[in-house]
């Protein structure tokens, strides 16, 4: 066969990828393989989406306008307290010290408090802020001046009270493992736009990974091709990008280039599609080596933008991570989860006590977030980008007496009950508070909103209504905003 | 959309009821209903009384009194009227449910209802049955029995099979499929010479030797430890270290041996039930302890105890039957019958092991280091055990026998913390807080006894909110106190318990109670030497301090108890009796020389006692209901009486020629293996929401002789595989054939696949000359990237092998569940968190930099490299031997053209830049070299087989 047949072979290999011929047609190996998993299978409303084999990250419309185009999910690992940042009781106050009444502790089950523990109020002074008045804590001033701009929820709620199953459970809607994250649901929905890089970009800063592992950003039973992957502010941005000590790039073009033209004679001679769809996969990661380098340069920004965000080229930190944030969204990127590391403020270790290192996660934080969302204002990207920013679940109004004793330093229990995230653009109404804990700050009570809720809205913020985007998986179309959950639904109180 | 392209698959892979052959119900409406019915009639929601998944439900009256099917009588049978109605409050599916049924469709269930609306269990719950298979349009084509199958299939869609592949095509594929990496160019030279003189017996005589080699269970050992959720760690937040690699030699060891795979299946699942269990036996069932230990600060063990029961039964469904469990948790089964009840009578077969999610991961075998003492080491482990029960025992019969027990009634209750007190059921309870550290001491009037029984009781009398936090004595101490305020200590001699196991061994002045649960009433009969004669006005003192706390670091406070005192002589004669002391003495030294052995211990399965087994609501486990029995579901028992059944009884049916799945589901993984796609395209759901299978026929043929005339013989099922026409085939494809067939599920070509994750790895090393052939042992370490594991609160590093542990099999690679190794991922290989039926193939720009980048690929390009410089002087020779040893293809001289030109380039750029060149080979021909044999290990041709 002639190189007249490997354009043919191209041809039909595009055929394929046009929806009719996919659906009269079945198509070729890897779009059918995974296919396969569902031929024959009971749909309710839903089912898998059609898609490209060469190109599964191809960017796709979703089922209605989106407002948000791009998803910043902030994830303070630990779960910092509500009492200490925004949900501001003063009822709390008063009860400072005073032994916790049993009504708050029946039928209550804690990570660590035992017995009758003391009541704790707020450990900072809180100030109101804004055109919208929203309760700061002085623990971030520079937060405090975009608060016109977010949306607080203040009435999440969850039922899993350990960080490994709660943050599980706020990625992938489930507890359990081998659910997808939302950023493989946002990729498997809406492809990517940019080619060029990874489509869900994951970045970390405190040194570790997140109690439940890598599972937080796992393609779960989606294919594998939608699983987040994990990016370096430090070395080599994505693992095995950078060219290998030895090989320059113009060497590496001119072995690509032999390796394209060999690949395709083995394309004539073999017949098979998927030969065509690797030449183009390496087409794209050499692509991808140029322009994740790119995009990962903090260099390239100005000396303003730096002191903005208080960020300091080469080192792994929050800061560089929120600024490279504003980098991948403005290239297209669809998922970008940054996970911040350190505030489980428990009171048994200085490094995470509330009068010890809460104050300084606050810093590493709370100038870099505030430069996110005046950077993406005021560059035209916040209206549809939503920004997320949250843990795992609250913490107790009361001390934590850990085994019935005290601890070294002053800190909370893990409280499922209640605790407050924000929103920023992608859709969402800037300068409100939503729903409200009861006066201590302890259960949410009023506009309650589950993490389920949290996932269904932003679906739909996103383009999706979240009962329909759906997988096949164990007998079931499966979702993001879990199918044995009853009663989940879109928090339409917060959409613009 | 969706509809109109499974239609079409449908069309293609399942005929249809021609006009003029009779409908089937299997075939033909079963996957109607399951398509527009069963979401609201089905197992879950059975809306207006009616559910087609059981046939008395679907011919029966609904609510209404209507009959949806009147067998023969279409006119009469509601379903049909609905179907066709045109009234949108009347017509089935109702619009806000689904889309309406085709004609076609509504049509096929018509012809069904006249031809008599004859019902059939869906397929995979029939016995498979052998199917004849009558002229083939090339009787001189099959070479195996099953080749049969694929060709009357072939004939009817008017295909020709594709002609033989050549042998270097054949032989890559059939060694990448039996043993996991490329042939050597020697194995390459013996075939092509040996097969012009005999193809059959050249064929034969690789596939044999393929069998034969030890490398052969590493490649398959991979394909399980998937299923198995095979890690190296426990999972979960701290994820820490697990020493559980001998169960992965095990598996290697028996897909080595040929295992079969019924015994394979039996001492996986129940090894350690197996009279006279042996070492390996019991190894074997750690398979069932690959589930997740959460070692999370402020977790509750009971949780995660009960993940990991519902995780066995789930795996052990998607493994041997390809059936959707987990959703049973919840509810019925939406689509297939089997009930809510019967997903928890499987549950109680896991139900009763001993593990409870303890931090360190007890209970384990040790497993000795000596070869030849680890049978050894094992039988003390089993005697120990024995000995010890046969000494309880002896303290339970006379509990239950030995005259009557004298409640004891203290007088003062003096707790260090809360609050006790008497209450009217003649029970001690707490109130208030109970650190850890808390002692409650109690005294009241003294009079004679011989035993004294301390009755430890849950707060709850109800056994629906049963397991209580745990409830554990961690000292207990008993003194008579004069009247003149003397204290003597009374020393307990002996303790007997209502039963042994768990994670603390009770000891006559400690460990008495639940832990970490207090799973219902327990009992405890403390024993001094002799009977306890107080003086006149003598107070009994009983102190008891509660020490321990939970891997969550919860207390295990007393909350409820009680004292009785008996006075029968027997116990102080039980205690006294020589024969008993004898007994003591060679448990205890059983003991030492137990752990004077040297070993690794490794966690599996041990039978605990019998645990109630409550349905959860909602499968909420706080929710408990009605109390089941361990049984296996209906519709599958085939004759099976689940009365009285066990692990291992189950077991036995799970390996049994009754079961009609066990047999199919491996057939169909051995087939997916080697073919790319199942016969059974999911082969993780064989259910009614599973694929149908392409050729049902041939599965059937297939599994009956997997398991008759294999006897399950999983090297002998494989060597026909290999050894068929159908695998024999080219896979070089025509443009026509990929457009009618792209998926190649009728197998009009031969498979063409890309390699897995471990291969990937396995033939860089292998052609670079660098592959460690060791067999065996711990996980090792090779070259990753730094900062790859970063976990929470784990000590946890790579420390990179070093010599030839860096260049081990991918299978010897540590498997951290939270944090993969980054290679393997990317090439789709699952993170073991659960099980895995099968691994969905990608094709991304990542893999690309994997295999052009990661310095384990660079080295084994230098490694190739080196081989082809060693092979020839001349630069043709070189690159020809390059392609050689990555893909076993003889490069056309175009190829060789190619490769020079790169080399010329390459040569040039390095020797205008030595400093790079340096990094790479000591010479700018070497390093151009280097990087040309990059260029080869990144072929199509290298990455497929």
């Amino acid at each position: 066969m002639k190189p007249e047949h490997f354009a043919r072979l191209q041809h039909t290999q595009l055929e394929h990828l046009t929806r009719r011929h996919f659906l009269s047609k079945c198509t070729t190996g890897l779009g059918a393989m995974w296919l396969a998993g569902s031929a024959g299978r009971a749909w309710g409303a839903g089912g898998p989406l059609q898609k490209d084999p060469a190109n599964p990250l191809a960017p796709a419309l979703p089922a209605f306008a989106a407002k948000a185009k791009r998803v910043i999910y902030l994830h303070m690992a630990g779960a910092p307290s509500q009492h200490e940042l925004f949900d501001y009781k003063p009822e709390l106050r008063k009860l400072n010290g005073q032994d916790c009444p049993q009504e708050f502790l029946e039928g209550k089950q804690f990570a660590f408090i035992q017995g009758v523990p003391k009541m704790l109020g707020p450990q900072f002074d809180f100030k109101q802020h804004g055109q919208s008045g929203a309760w700061v804590s002085d623990r971030l001033p520079h937060f405090a001046s975009v608060v016109d701009d977010v949306c607080f929820v203040k009435s999440m709620h969850t039922d899993q009270f350990n960080h490994g199953p709660a943050q599980l459970l706020v990625h992938t809607g489930t507890q359990n493992l081998g659910a997808p994250s939302i950023g493989a649901w946002a990729t498997y929905g809406l492809g990517s736009e940019n080619q060029n890089l990874p489509g869900f970009i994951v970045l970390t800063s405190g040194g570790k990974n997140p109690d439940a592992g890598k599972s937080v950003w796992g393609a779960g039973y989606l294919p594998s091709v939608y699983q987040g992957v994990q990016c370096r502010s430090e070395g080599e941005p994505v693992l095995y990008l950078d060219d290998p000590a030895g090989i320059t790039r113009p060497l590496r073009r001119r072995s690509l280039d032999t390796l394209d033209r060999l690949n395709q004679k083995i394309a004539e001679e073999a017949g098979d599609p998927e030969t065509v769809t690797r030449i183009a996969q390496y087409e794209m990661a050499y692509r991808m080596q140029m322009h994740a380098t790119d995009a990962f340069d903090l260099k390239q920004e100005s000396e303003a933008t730096h002191q903005m965000y208080g960020t300091q080229p080469g080192k792994e930190s929050f800061s560089n991570n929120c600024l490279l944030a504003r980098r991948l969204a403005e290239r297209g990127v669809r998922y970008i989860q940054l996970f911040h590391w350190g505030w489980d403020s428990h009171g048994a270790a200085a490094s995470e006590a509330l009068n010890k290192g809460f104050g300084d996660r606050c810093k590493e934080v709370d100038q870099p977030m505030s430069a996110l969302l005046k950077d993406l204002k005021q560059r035209g990207l916040l209206e549809d980008t939503l920004v997320v920013w949250g843990g795992e679940f609250g913490r107790t109004p009361m001390l934590e007496n850990r085994g019935g004793g005290d601890n070294p330093f002053i800190g909370r229990d893990h409280n499922p009950g209640g605790f407050t995230i924000w929103m920023a653009g992608g859709g969402v109404k800037p300068g409100i508070s939503y729903g409200e804990t009861d006066p201590i700050g302890y259960e949410a009570v009023k506009d309650k909103v589950s993490v389920h809720d949290l996932h269904a809205t932003m679906m739909q913020l996103m383009g999706f209504d979240h009962e329909k985007l759906s997988y096949p998986s164990q007998g079931a179309n499966q979702r993001l905003s879990n199918i044995t959950k009853v009663g989940t639904k879109v928090v339409e109180g917060i959409i613009a | 959309m969706i509809r109109a392209f499974l239609t079409s698959t449908v069309n293609m892979v399942s005929a249809f009821a021609a006009v003029g052959e009779s409908v089937q119900f299997n075939r033909d409406i079963r996957p109607i209903l399951t398509k527009h019915c069963t979401a609201c009639h089905g197992g879950v929601k059975e809306a207006g009384g009616i559910s087609f998944i059981h046939r008395e439900s679907a011919l029966g009256e609904g609510e209404s009194g209507a009959r949806p099917i009147v067998p023969g009588k279409p006119a009469e049978s509601e379903m049909l009227r609905r179907i066709r109605s045109d009234d949108p409050d009347e017509v089935m599916p109702q619009p806000k449910h689904g889309p309406p049924l085709s004609a076609a469709e509504a049509t096929l269930i018509e012809r069904w209802i006249s031809e008599g609306g004859e019902w059939q269990n869906h397929w995979s719950f029939e016995a498979p049955k052998e199917t004849k298979v009558a002229a083939v349009s090339n009787e001189s084509w099959p070479a195996v029995p099953f080749d049969r199958f694929i060709l009357q299939r072939l004939d009817r869609e008017q295909l020709k099979p594709s002609p033989e592949a050549d042998p270097a095509e054949w032989l890559r594929r059939a060694s990448f499929d039996l043993t996991g990496l490329p042939p050597s160019p020697e194995e390459l030279a013996v075939y092509q010479n040996a097969v012009t003189a005999d193809p059959a017996a050249a064929r034969v005589a690789v596939v044999d030797r393929l069998l034969a080699s030890p490398h052969f269970g590493e490649r398959w050992a991979a394909v399980w430890l998937d299923l198995a959720r095979y890690a190296d760690t426990y999972g979960f937040e701290k994820d820490p270290h697990r020493d559980i690699w001998p169960f992965r030699d095990w598996v290697i060891r028996a897909f080595n041996a040929d295992m079969p795979y019924d015994q394979f299946t039996i001492e996986q699942l129940a090894g350690d039930l197996l009279p006279g269990a042996t070492a390996q036996q019991r190894l074997a069932t750690a398979f069932h302890r690959n589930t997740q230990t959460n070692t999370e600060g402020g977790t509750d063990d009971e949780e995660f105890r009960v993940a990991a029961v519902i995780d066995r039964v789930n795996t052990t469904w998607t493994t041997w039957q390809a059936t959707t469990f987990g959703c049973v948790q919840c509810h019925s089964h939406p689509y297939d019958p089997i009930s809510h009840e019967e997903f928890y009578q499987f549950v109680a077969f896991f139900n009763n092991t001993e593990d409870f999610d303890q931090d360190d991961d007890s209970p384990r075998m040790k497993l000795a280091g000596d070869p030849a003492k680890i049978e050894e080491t094992s039988a003390m482990e089993i005697q120990l055990r024995v000995l010890r029960e046969q000494l309880n025992q002896a303290g339970r019969s006379l509990a239950e026998s030995a005259g009557a027990w004298q409640p004891f009634t203290p007088t003062t209750l003096t707790p260090t913390h809360g609050k006790l007190e008497m209450a009217a059921d003649g029970t001690i309870r707490g109130t208030g807080t109970f650190p850890r550290g808390s002692v409650h001491k109690i005294r009241g009037a003294a009079s004679p006894f011989t035993a004294l029984r301390l009755r430890i009781l849950p707060e709850s009398d109800d056994p629906k909110k049963w397991p209580e936090r745990g409830s554990l004595v961690t000292r207990f101490e008993v003194r008579l106190i004069d009247p003149a305020g003397v204290s003597t200590p009374v020393v307990m001699r002996e303790v007997f318990v209502d039963r042994l196991g768990g994670p603390k061994e009770p000891q006559p002045n400690s460990n008495i109670g639940g832990f970490p649960k207090l799973e219902g009433p327990r009992w405890a009969v403390f024993v001094p030497e002799r009977g306890i004669q107080p003086a006149a006005g003598a107070q009994l003192e009983i102190s008891m301090a509660q020490d321990a706390q939970t891997a969550g670091a919860q207390g295990t406070p007393v909350r409820r108890f009680s004292i009785d005192l008996s006075n029968a002589d027997e116990w102080s004669q039980v205690v006294g009796d020589g024969q008993r002391a004898g007994i003591w003495k060679s448990y205890r030294e059983l003991k030492q020389a137990h752990q004077a052995v040297k070993g690794t211990m490794v966690p599996v399965m041990v039978e605990g006692p019998v645990r109630q087994t409550r349905m959860f609501a909602g499968g909420n486990r706080l929710a408990k209901e009605k109390e089941v029995t361990a049984g296996v579901p209906q519709i599958l028992a085939g004759g099976t009486v689940s009365e009285g059944m066990n692990r291992l009884d189950m077991a036995r049916w799970i390996a049994s020629r009754g079961n009609p799945l066990t047999a199919r589901v491996m057939v169909n993984r051995l087939w997916g293996e080697l073919f790319g796609t199942g016969i059974v395209p999911t082969a993780e759901d064989f259910g009614s929401s599973g694929a149908s299978p392409t050729h049902p026929e041939l599965l059937d043929h297939l599994a009956l002789r997997f398991q008759d005339d294999f006897k399950w013989s999983v090297k002998a099922m494989l060597r026909e595989l290999v050894l068929s026409a159908t695998y024999r085939q080219t896979h070089r494809v025509q443009r026509e054939l990929v457009e009618r067939d792209p998926s190649n599920l009728l197998l009009a070509r031969g498979p063409r696949n890309r390699l897995s994750a471990e291969m990937v790895r396995d033939q860089a090393l292998a052609s670079g000359g660098l592959l460690s052939p060791v067999l065996h042992g711990p996980p090792v370490y090779p070259p990753q990237p730094a900062g790859v594991w970063n976990s929470v609160y784990s000590g946890l590093q790579w420390k990179e092998s070093e010599g030839g542990d860096r260049l081990r099999r991918g299978v010897y690679t540590y498997a951290k569940r939270t944090s993969g190794f980054p290679g393997f991922l990317t090439f789709d290989a699952p993170s073991r968190d659960l099980c895995s039926a099968r691994r969905l193939v990608s094709n991304t720009p990542l893999q690309a930099l994997v295999t052009l980048n990661d310095p384990a690929h660079i080295e084994a390009a230098q490694g190739l490299a080196r081989r082809m410089r060693g092979h020839s002087a001349e630069l043709p020779a070189q690159l020809a031997y390059g392609v050689l040893l990555a893909t076993q293809r003889t490069a056309s001289a175009e190829m060789v053209a190619e490769l020079i030109s790169l080399h010329a380039d390459l040569l040039k750029g390095y020797e205008a830049a030595p400093a790079e060149s340096a990094k790479l080979a000591e010479a700018p021909s070497a390093a151009a070299l280097v990087l040309t044999a990059n260029t080869i290990l990144n072929l199509d041709s290298a990455l497929t087989r």
